[in-house]
Order: structure tokens, then sequence, then C-alpha cells
């Protein structure tokens, strides 16, 4: 079991590793804001993986929080990126 | 090479492409974008480390409010930036680079000297553990062995809250703080500040409950309180106080000034300014904890709210 779910936490990271991709290329701010997002999902999943296989219970609590928080750097985004991303049409 | 052992590779050689990425690159705004991100999987190497306590910090503060200053200032400097044209010249960049490289440089003969093992308490702490009743190794340097320090960390808090309510201008002094936020009331911005709120506020009272004997404490706890605040204010839900009201300028002062109680009682009735009586350590240290985490989180909510913009009554 702790085999497969090392194996899982190696997908997540090599996911998050695109993540990364995209947010060194880009283009958009969007597009960066979004994979962003990507890599604070992916760095749930890879904590609560963590916790199991390494048997650390409170990495729970750390992915608790990130689940909490990650979304409000995109909410700053939206917030602060409405009127320019209306002007300049989407991307 | 042991899986773990991999594992541990790919994250830091991400992390580090990262981190060079966000220095490197020209535009503020994306930078801030790479450096949330960055915080966020600092955390992952935090816990990695075993230190989870630091990493729910992170999590909180690199990852999630620490973003929002970074790309709300990125933003507001986006307009500036594209007028100003002239960049540095090639000898002060030059200089600049010598200088960061031989910091770093500096910093890591600094690590590779230390003795190895390094010199350390923590056997002393640990040692010590019972005499505060209280499990968590952290909390017990935090709020007991070095509660001085703690003290002292929330008395800056305060000084930075009066720092930007300075910024204000005559005019909108004791008014509320930033704009008011206006939000589809049916839209999602708005579904989310109501369904998040009540888990959120469970999970960081949660978190200041749990911190006595695992990984959390008060800090992580207001931080998580902060954000639920300040995602309600963001949906336009409810508005920031103004900075005149009586009652939250007794929550900011709160922590401080409970900790300095506590600690004054331990000059009159014990041996020492901040010594806990025995018997009594963790419920002190809980009231303590209590107060501090009403103060963090108003003191982090009204930090990212900013310097009073508008008239209180409007």
């Amino acid at each position: 079991m702790t085999e497969f779910l090392t194996g899982a936490v190696g997908l997540i990271l090599a996911i998050l590793a695109l993540g990364l991709v995209s947010i060194l290329r880009g283009p958009g701010d969007a597009d960066r804001m979004m994979a962003a997002q990507l890599i604070g999902t992916a760095g749930i999943a890879v904590l609560l993986l963590l916790g199991a296989v390494t048997g650390v219970p409170t990495a729970v609590d750390v992915a608790l929080i990130l689940a909490l928080l990650a979304t409000f750097a995109s909410i700053a985004f939206v917030k602060k990126g409405l009127s320019r991303l209306d002007t300049d049409g989407p991307g | 090479m042991s899986i773990a052992t991999l594992f541990e590779i790919v994250l830091a050689a991400v992390v580090l492409g990262l981190a060079i990425w966000t220095i490197t690159v020209s535009e503020t705004y994306s930078a801030a974008v790479g450096f949330v991100a960055y915080g966020l999987l600092v955390a992952l190497i935090w816990v990695r480390l075993d230190a989870v306590d630091v990493a729910m910090t992170e999590a909180a503060i690199g990852g999630g409010l620490g973003g929002i200053v970074l790309l709300g200032a990125a933003a507001r400097l986006r307009e500036s930036e594209a007028m100003t044209a002239e960049r540095p010249g090639r000898v002060v960049r030059l200089c600049a680079a010598a200088l960061s490289a031989s910091i770093a440089m500096v910093l890591a003969v600094a690590v590779l000297i230390l003795p190895d093992p390094a010199p350390t308490l923590a056997p002393t702490v640990i040692s010590n553990a019972g005499a505060t009743g209280l499990a968590n190794p952290v909390t017990n340097v935090l709020m007991a062995f070095r509660a001085m320090d703690t003290m002292l960390e929330k008395v800056v808090l305060m000084l930075a809250i009066v720092g930007v309510w300075s910024l204000a201008s005559d005019q909108a002094w004791g008014g509320r703080p930033g704009p008011r936020h206006e939000a589809d009331p049916n839209g999602v911005l708005a579904f989310l500040a109501r369904l998040t709120p009540p888990a959120g506020i469970v999970i960081g009272i949660y978190l200041l409950w749990t911190g006595a004997d695992h990984p959390g404490g008060a800090f992580q706890g207001g931080a998580v309180l902060a954000s639920m605040w300040l995602l309600v204010i963001m949906a336009g839900l409810a508005d920031t106080p103004p900075v005149s009201s009586r009652s939250l300028r007794l929550i900011l002062v709160a922590g401080p000034g409970v900790f300095l109680v506590v600690g004054l009682g331990g000059l009159c009735f014990g041996p020492a300014f901040l010594a806990y009586p025995v018997a009594f350590a963790k419920p002190l240290i809980l009231g303590i904890e209590v107060a501090m985490t009403l103060t963090i989180a108003a003191t982090l909510a009204l930090l990212l709210a900013g310097a009073p913009e508008r008239s209180a009554t409007r």
C-alpha cells in the first residue's frame, strides 16, 4: 500500500511540475494564476498522501490550511485585475 | 536510492527552479504569482523536515495572506512600471548581482561550518515539557520558555497596525479602512464567502486548541480567522469597522494586554516576570493564547485592509 501511495505522490509531483512549466511560460497573467492554483491543489494532495505514507497525521492540518487559504491569491487576482481583464479581453 | 530521497530531490529542484525564475522574471506581477506558488511549495518542504508548525505558518502567510498583499501591490505598481522606461545601468546590475551572490555564499559557508551535531537546546526543552502541562514543544518554547519574545512580537504587530493607520489622510482618520468592496450578491465570490467561513472558523479554533499538544497555535489559528473575515469583507457582505471603534481597539490590545497582566502577576506573586505558577500554567497559557488569537486575527485582517480611507458614517 505504501508503495502505491508513494507512486501516487510521484505522479502528483509530476503534474505539479507541469503546472510549474505553465507558470514559467505564461503567456497571460490568468494562465499563471491558474497554474498557481493547480500547484496549491496538488500541494494539498501531496500533503495528505505524505501524511499517510510517513505517518505524520498533522500534515492533514497543513492541508486544511492550504485548502482554506490557497484560493485567496486568486480572489485577490480577480478583484485587482478585473478592470484590466475587461479592457484587455481574455488572456 | 530510495523513493523518499527521490521525492526530496525532485521537490528541491522544483522549488529552486521556481525561486530562480521568480527572481529573474522582469515583470513584478508574474514574480508575485511565482512567489505565491513558491510559498505553497515551501510548506511541503517544511512538512518533509518535520517542522509542521512552520509549515502551517508558511501555508497561511506565504501561500495565503501574503499573496493578497503582493498581488495588490503588483497590480498597483503596474501602471507606473509601464511608464518608467529607464532600467538600472549595467554596472549597477552587476554590483547588485555580486552583492547578492556574496551574501548567499557567506550564508552557505556559515551553514557548512556549523559543528555536527549543531548546538541545540532541544533536549532541555523536551525534558522540561512537564513544567507547563503542554505536549507541543513549539508552544512550550513560544509561550513559556521564551514568552518574553512572543509578548514583544505581539507589541510589534500593534506597532505595525499603527504604522499602516498613520498613512491615513486627516479627513479619513477614524474612518473605515480600504475601499468598500462591491460584488455580485449572487456571484461565485459571495457564494464562497457564505460557504467557507463556517468551516474556516471551526478550523481556526481547532488550530488554536490543538496547539497545546500538536502542531498549531495562536498564530496559525488567528491567520485562518483573519482570512475568513477578509473573505467576507472582499465579497462585500460586511464592511471593515471604523478604526475609531472602541471594541475594535480593545481587541487589538487584548493579546499583549493579557500577556502583560499575567507577566506582572508573575512578578508580584511569583519569582519573576512571566513566571507561571506550576498549578495554573496551562489555563494561564490557554487564556493568553485565546486573547492573542483574537488580536492576531484582527491585526492581520486590518493590516491587509489598509489605511482608513472613508469616513465612518458613509
